[in-house]
This record gives C-alpha cells, structure tokens and sequence, in this order.
C-alpha cells in the first residue's frame, strides 16, 4: 500500500498543490501536497522523514526529468508550487530547530537584470534538495548580497542574469563577495552566461540548469 | 541591386546578388552607439527612426526591423520630472509612475510603489483582450490602454493613430532603398508579458481553457496590427514569439498553444496583404522546426545554435532550404559580443558555406546584437558578408 509519505512524494512530483487545484486533471477532487502533509504533521511522521523522503526524493525526480527534457518549465513549476505550499507546515520545526536543512542557499539576479524565471527555477529546486534558500529577487546590488553573506556567513550564493549587459555584474559581485568571504562558494547561471565566463569571473561552479546546481550542492553538504 | 530588392528576393528563397545582411539590433545598443540620446529613441517615432537608420547605414544592413511601435506626439505633458543620476536617467510621470533608463538596456516601467504591474489571470475578461505591447510607454496594463490617456479602444479602433509612425518615417527617410520590416508580438507571448511568465506558464496547465480563449482574442488583435503594418508600406512582419523553444515549452504544449494562433496571425495578416510574415524564436527551435514551417511562415529567425539555444544549423538548413528563408545562426554572445576578428570571419563564412547556395538566406545574428558589442564587429560582420556574399 502506498504510505503516506509516497502520496506526498507522488503529489509534489506532479504538482498536485491541493485538493481545488484542477491540475493534474487525472488527480482532481484528490487531496493534495499541501492537505496530506497537513495530515503528515499531525500524524506524527517527523518533518525530517516528511522532508527528505516526500520533498527531496520527489523533487530529485523532477530535477532530473527536466533535465532529460522528459518535462517542461511549466511542469517543472507545479511541482515547485505544490512543494512550496506544503513546506508552510515544516516551516515551524524549521524555525525551532527541530529540523535542519542542510545549509543556507542565498540567490538573486544580478544588478540591472530584471529577469527572474530562471533565478526562480534554481531556488525552487535547491529548496526541494533541502537547502534553506534566501531569494534576494532580481536586480539585487552586489552590497545587498554582501549583507546577506554576513548574516550567513557559511551560505553558498547563486547568481543569475539573462543578459549579456547585466551577466558583467556577475564579476563584480563576485569580487566584492570574495573580497570579504574569501571561503565562499558561488555559483552562476544564466542564459548567456558558460564555463569561460564562470573562470574568469572568479566563480566557482557555473549550473548549465537547475539540477547542475542541485548536483553540486549535494557535494558541499 | 538595393537592399530593399536584395532581401525581398531572398525572402522568397530566391537568390539575389548576393547574400544579404541584416541583424536586429538591441535597444540598448542603439542607446549607446547611435548618437541620439535614450529619451528621443524611447519617445519619440522619428528620434527611434532616425537611432535605426544611423546604425543601419553604418553597419551596411539590408534591411531594417522596426522594433518599437510609433509614439505619442504628446508624451512630454504627462511628464513630472526628469532626474538623471549617474548613469541612470529616470523619467516621473504625473500619474507618480515611473521608468527608469539604464544606458544599455530597455527602460522599465514601474508602480509608484516600485512593482511592475500584472493582473491576475482570475482578473481577466478573454472578450477584453486584443493586443498588449509590454513596451509601450505606460507599461503593461489592463484592460489594456494605449499611453496614458486612460482612453479604452476597441475593435478597428484599438489602435492608436501613431502606432505605424516609426515604420513610416524610416520608409520615407530611406526612399525605398533598404526592407523594413514590423513587428508584432505572438499571442503567447502577448500572454506571457501579460500575466508574467511564472503565472502564465503554470496557467496554461491550471486553467488551459480560459487561456485558450485569452490567446484567440489576441490573435485578433495581432492580425489588426499586423495587417495595419503592411498597409503602412513595411516590406515584412515579423512575429517575435521568444519564450515558444524548448527552453519553455515541450513540442505538444508549442502545437497546443503556440502554433495554433501563429498560424492564424500570419493567415490573417497573408489575406490581407501579399508581403512575408515570419517568426523569431529564440533558444531551443531545433526540435521544432517542422511545427514552425506547418504554421505557414515564411521565414525562420534567430536559430540560435549551442550553448544559448539547440539549432544545428546544417541540419536546419538540410530541412527547411526552398520552403522558407532562414536568417540568423551566428551566436550573438559567444561569436559576435566576445569575438575577435578571426571569430567572426569564421563565423560569418561557416554561415556562408552552409547556407548561401540556393538563396533564401539572409545574414544574422541569431538572436538580438547584444548592447555593448562592439560597433566595429558589427561592421565587420556586414563587410564580411558583403565580400563573401556573392553568387555570381
């Protein structure tokens, strides 16, 4: 029999968020990520289990359908939806100390780069690995990352740009960042932005797509 | 031969003199290089007209695409104040909005608050929607309304009466002698700007029947527009639908809810007008070319090739030689923004060798020129092209 946490793992793969949401249309009027790890919680099944074996497994699933081109952005945006709804309820054993995450992940789009979806996608994914993710959002100033850093200083930090204009702000950011945290690691992405680039801009891994991130984060923890 | 006829030719996969030559340009680039300063190319129809004639007779384009509708004569009353800050211009509006300029790249246009406006897809009428324009200078807005004159439109009267001035001011300052081309946005992508892409792409499996009907509206109104910008003289349309690859979208949700509604714009636009429709996606195309060529089209844009996108261009050209012209291919980042001098020969004659014979290929960067490339690899890219080009 399917144990509750597979239902959770099932529903996140899919993006089943609730019971009104409408899709997957072969899940409707079933409970959904966000109902049975309510349910989950009051059980008594530890968040560690909820976390690792619902989220992270199915969300380890996803990383690698997208990058087998198996499923698509939009796909790949409910599953995201659907863990994020249902990690509201870990959110308290989170903040107690209960449950720990295996690190701080702190992201965002590099200054004058109003673009995001990608940003978004790598957060989303490395939240569903078991990181606890600062999204800084887009357009974020090199001096905004480096608060950030100082309040977690054993973070590892992402940046993103779409445009070629803004990916030079990427060097920036990254020499005011190892300026003052010499040991930190930082990984780029971005549409115009490749292994080259990552070499001279001082970074230490640049993620081709969101699953590379999750890969890499994986060795660190 | 004029460029006007030179590209003409090859958009109906002939082959003219030679190859032609015609990139499209960012914004940010004309900003910086075409001596006219951001405000005028923003605000106004003729500075924007003149910003792609400089850097069209510079770089030796045949052709020109008109990248930004016409503006409003008037746009200065609705101005508070003007600050420039660093390198940063930013223009208040009346109404407490604000844009903001950078030197390099496309303005934005936020909220008093800081936001940027979306409306939720909960919010929306289908029956209420014809065309968005997410650059136009009021920003995304809905129901959707032309500038700041809050004036709603419909039907045949949607859209405003300057809305083509750019395209007409480069026709009659270049006196026939290079293409030019419009531009109007894909359904989907009208879409995507509307709602944001986060909610637009998980509702397209939420609520796949509302966005359905969202999509048929647009269509409408891209047809109008389209059509309206060939009645204005424009030698081309282009249809920039840049989130359709495979970077977003698998090939069943592009036959779903892309190919549909670029099919029916360019039938719309084709019964109305005799002149190429054709379509820019950006990214990964190459396991979609065959859909593409079923919507009708003309041409093909952009091909970008790995890493920024997934064409293999002698396969791409294997596929579509002598059903539709091609032009792009040369990767505006890697080969055109951060090459040298041997880059970019070897690109362009890569691009030459494999698709010059038979005509039907025009020149290009794949997608857009990045802002801060170096004029001078631009004009590179054109004499390269120019000298290499020939068929006879």
């Amino acid at each position: 029999m399917e144990s509750l946490l597979d239902k959770i793992a099932h529903c996140v793969e899919e993006g089943k968020i609730n019971r009104s949401s409408p899709y997957p249309p072969e899940m409707k009027d079933q409970d959904g990520a966000d109902e049975l790890t309510q349910w989950a919680v009051k059980q008594g099944i530890s968040p560690d289990d909820i976390l690792q074996n619902g989220f992270i497994r199915a969300m380890d699933k996803v990383g690698k359908k997208f990058s087998e081109h198996k499923i698509f952005v939009p796909q790949m945006l409910m599953s995201a939806k659907a863990m994020s709804v249902a990690m509201e309820h870990l959110k308290p054993f989170f903040q107690s100390g209960e449950t720990k995450r295996r690190g701080v992940f702190i992201i965002g789009t590099v200054t004058g780069d109003l673009h995001e979806i990608g940003k978004n996608l790598a957060a989303m994914m490395i939240e569903g690995s078991g990181w606890e993710v600062i999204n800084l959002g887009k357009d974020v100033r090199k001096e905004k990352f480096v608060q950030a850093v100082h309040k977690h200083p054993d973070c590892v930090v992402g940046l993103s740009a779409l445009l070629t204009t803004t990916m030079i702000h990427m060097a920036d950011t990254i020499r005011a960042l190892k300026e003052e945290f010499p040991q930190l690691r930082i990984i780029i992405g971005g549409a115009p932005v490749n292994q080259e680039f990552c070499d001279n801009a001082g970074a230490d891994f640049y993620a081709a797509d969101p699953q590379a991130a999750v890969v890499y984060l994986k060795q660190l923890s | 031969m004029t460029g006007k006829k030179r590209m003409d030719i090859a958009m109906h996969c002939g082959q003219p003199d030679r190859v032609p030559v015609m990139c499209q340009l960012s914004i940010g680039h004309y900003f910086l290089y075409s001596g006219i300063d951001r405000l005028t190319i923003w605000f106004t129809s003729e500075g924007f007209a003149d910003a792609l004639i400089a850097l069209q007779r510079r770089y030796n384009f045949d052709g020109i695409l008109v990248n930004l509708h016409g503006r409003p004569p008037d746009w200065k009353k609705y101005v508070e104040n003007i600050e420039e800050q660093n390198d940063e211009i930013c223009v208040r509006w009346k109404n407490g909005c604000y844009t903001k300029f950078p030197a390099d790249d496309n303005p934005h246009y936020y909220q008093a608050d800081g936001t940027v406006y979306h409306p939720e897809l909960s919010e929306i009428e289908p029956e209420k929607l014809y065309y968005i324009d997410p650059w136009q200078i009021s920003g995304i807005n809905y129901p959707f309304t032309w500038d700041f004159s809050g004036e709603e439109r419909s039907g045949v009267n949607f859209f405003p009466e300057y809305i083509n001035d750019t395209i007409k001011k480069v026709i009659e300052k270049t006196n026939g002698a290079v293409s030019v081309h419009g531009e109007v946005y894909s359904p989907f992508s009208q879409l995507l700007e509307l709602l944001n892409y986060e909610e637009a792409l998980m509702a397209l499996l939420m609520d796949p029947g509302k966005i359905h009907a969202c999509l048929e509206a647009l269509t409408q109104g891209t047809i109008h527009l389209g059509i309206s910008e060939a009645q204005s003289g424009a030698d081309a349309v282009l249809i920039s639908s840049a989130f359709a690859g495979s970077g977003f979208l698998s090939r069943e949700q592009y036959e779903e809810f892309v190919m549909p509604y670029e099919k029916k714009v360019i039938r719309g636009i084709k019964e109305k007008s005799d002149i190429p429709v054709y379509t820019h996606t950006c990214g990964g195309i190459g396991d979609r070319l065959d859909l593409m060529m079923d919507t009708g089209t003309n041409g093909i844009d952009t091909l970008d090739p790995p890493p920024l996108g997934t064409v293999e261009f002698e396969n791409a050209i294997a596929q579509t030689k002598g059903k539709v012209f091609i032009k792009g291919n040369i990767d505006a980042v890697n080969e055109l923004l951060n090459g040298n001098e041997e880059i970019i020969r070897n690109a362009v004659m890569k691009r030459l060798n494999i698709a010059k014979a038979g005509g039907g290929y025009i020149l290009s960067t794949a997608c857009s020129v990045s802002p801060r490339t170096d004029p001078a690899n631009l004009e590179l890219l054109g004499r390269l092209g120019i000298e290499n080009g020939r068929y006879d």
